[in-house]
């Protein structure tokens, strides 16, 4: 299996780790990942209001790229996951946004045509690779690991872009990835959430009380991680735990694994390999 | 021969002048299928207990009065039917109803909303016409399809706060705007019969406002007209940047993408902060910014190029030139 790899630009700078965790296994689980060094940011879920226009020609040029290489695009961002495919959607859709964006986009040799899927790594773990051949994979398996599932936003809202994949009041998919690895899923209500990312800068004090709460949920039902398919959740409820917890005088910890690096535990990878302990929280704290 | 079966019904009951606080109370039913939860609500009020407390009106999905958490999600009562959500039970057979959350309960099922009815007074969320009230309702003011268009499903919005029941904002803030308001406002906004833009959307942009909302998407999930309400928060932001209202953390820091796109390629994090908040701003951050650097989670001095952003630099220079030449002609 062969996929164009979207570059996200957190994974470059605040969770690198995320990526240091993917290439350890994803050669070993026969997954080639072709990195997209032209990729440009996909706007962050800011473009789409910023410059429309904008937005679609340069998500359409992220896609175009992968479509030369003749390779679906896989991301490992939720957001990144959302504006690429709120892109193809409006552009699949309308024959005047895909003359638009190719007027642009030819001065490159580029042309949009919608041939390739823009997917995410969990749901080709689920659909593509299958969660069998997972199972095959697993060494070292999660055995008595509780784990809590955050999904993010933007990987089950608005389902209507997401194809008919996880419900999302009541999501699946990453709750059978854990299972597959062997471990054990902490039940929630946070699971489908918000982890308040995008106000970080903005309304600091509303985020963080969001992040808090969805912390506090999987720390009461006992987990002893949580793990999420998006760099931005893990910033929001990592790098953000303490100042988060702290507003609501809570000692507790709990600590954030990508996707990436629960797949490498149950491969037998240590928790150095993985970056774990480049985290911010890097060991629950039980009060 | 008609499908029935025995339903356990749990709904949320609170009457504030004995209970101290909410609690479940379970009805055993036999219901037949077809019945929606609102009619299974009044079966239990007319059969079991004449106190249990509910807020219904048109019965039709119209008025937007029946909305009640059903099995966890906001939702008509009078439009849902209960053998869909026997799917969606946590425990079979048992149908959970509870009030609308991010609003105080009066009594069992029914919320207090004058909250949000306050919120669209401060917001103005109604349309101020050039014409001379003399005139109103004599004079026609013609709407042209294509005007309307703009404002069509906006004007689907029947204020049932499903939506404000479901933000997440609102469920940490009960001073921020909420996904409906922000609908109506943009509704009124962008009528073409309407005055007031300017003056509306300075309102819109205060602390609280539009660029509070952290773009989960649970409104647009919720809604129960299909309306797509993050379009219009959207709208919105993209209303007050094309009138140069920049001024905001929320307009700077999403201004911060436009730029990075254009200069790199890819976000420049080591200053988005000071960017998004000004220097003074950042400045509180530092602490944060050194417990992070202390653990290793810095962006880079110098980040990524992505390879052959040329290109895409001379894109953006004749999309921007071809932006001003349409508005030239529009003008």
């Amino acid at each position: 299996m062969k996929y164009a790899y979207y570059t996200s630009c957190i994974n470059e700078s605040m969770t690198k780790e995320l990526d240091k965790a993917l290439y350890l296994w994803n050669k070993e689980f026969g997954i080639e990942l072709v990195r997209m060094e032209e990729s440009t940011c996909c706007g962050g879920s800011n473009m789409e209001f910023v410059d429309p226009e904008l937005f679609l020609v340069n998500n359409a040029r992220n896609i175009a790229f992968a479509e030369r290489m003749g390779l679906d695009l896989v991301t490992t961002c939720n957001t990144c996951t959302l504006g690429l495919l709120e892109a193809k959607h409006r552009l699949d859709h309308s024959e005047k946004a895909r003359q638009m964006v190719n007027k642009y986009l030819q001065s490159e040799g580029l042309e949009y045509k919608g041939t390739r899927k823009v997917t995410h790594l969990l749901w080709v773990l689920n659909e593509e690779y299958g969660l069998d051949k997972v199972r095959e994979k697993v060494t070292h398996p999660l055995e008595g690991v509780k784990i809590a599932p955050f999904y993010g936003c933007h990987i089950l809202r608005p389902s209507a872009l997401m194809g008919k994949r996880d419900n999302p009041y009541a999501p699946a998919s990453l709750d059978l990835l854990i299972q597959a690895l062997g471990g054990e899923t902490v039940e929630y209500k946070s699971k489908n959430k918000c982890c308040g990312f995008h106000t970080l800068l903005v309304a600091e004090e509303e985020s963080l009380q969001i992040s808090a709460n969805a912390l506090q949920d999987g720390l009461d039902a006992g987990a002893d991680f949580i793990v999420t398919p998006c760099p931005l959740c893990h910033t929001a409820m990592d790098a953000y735990q303490p100042k988060a917890l702290n507003e609501r005088q809570d000692k507790r910890r709990i600590p954030v694994l990508h996707l990436s690096q629960m797949v490498g535990l149950a491969l037998g990878y240590s928790r150095h390999q993985l970056g774990i302990d480049k985290h911010v929280v890097t060991k629950p704290v039980a009060v | 021969m008609e499908e029935r079966r025995e339903l356990t019904f749990k709904v949320q009951c609170f009457n504030p002048e004995v209970d101290d606080k909410p609690s479940w109370r379970s009805y055993n039913v036999e219901l037949e299928k077809g019945i929606t939860i609102l009619r299974a609500i009044n079966h239990i009020k007319d059969k079991l207990d004449p106190s249990l407390t509910m807020r219904f009106f048109c019965q039709a999905g119209i008025c937007g009065s029946c909305a009640v958490k059903v099995n966890g999600v906001s939702k008509l009562a009078c439009t849902t039917q209960v053998w869909d959500e026997i799917a969606t039970c946590n425990v079979e057979g048992v149908i959970e109803v509870a009030p609308l959350k991010n609003f105080k309960i009066l009594r069992d099922l029914v919320v207090d909303i004058d909250p949000m009815i306050q919120k669209l007074r401060n917001h103005k969320a109604w349309t101020v016409p050039d014409l001379p009230a003399e005139e109103l309702g004599i004079k026609e003011h013609a709407v042209s399809p294509e005007e309307f268009e703009v404002i069509n499903p906006a004007t689907d919005c029947i204020l049932c706060a499903s939506c404000y029941s479901e933000c997440s904002l609102s469920e940490v803030s009960a001073q921020y705007i909420s996904p409906l308001v922000m609908l109506k406002v943009y509704r009124m906004q962008a009528d073409k019969r309407d005055t007031l833009n300017e003056e509306r959307l300075q309102i819109a942009v205060q602390d609280g406002g539009i660029w509070d909302c952290t773009h989960c998407y649970r409104c647009v999930e919720a809604c129960v007209k299909n309306i797509p309400i993050m379009d219009a928060i959207q709208g919105l932001r993209h209303e007050s940047l094309r009138r140069k209202m920049d001024f905001t953390e929320g307009a700077r820091h999403a201004l911060a993408f436009e730029e990075d796109i254009e200069s790199t390629g890819r976000l420049v994090e080591i200053t988005l902060l000071p960017r998004t908040l000004g220097p003074l701003g950042a400045l509180k951050q530092i602490p944060f910014a050194l417990g992070m650097a202390k653990a290793g989670r810095v962006p880079p001095l110098f980040p990524h190029k992505s390879k052959d952003h040329g290109n895409l630099k001379r894109m953006i220079k004749q999309l921007r030139k071809d932006q001003a030449d349409n508005a030239n002609q529009g003008s």
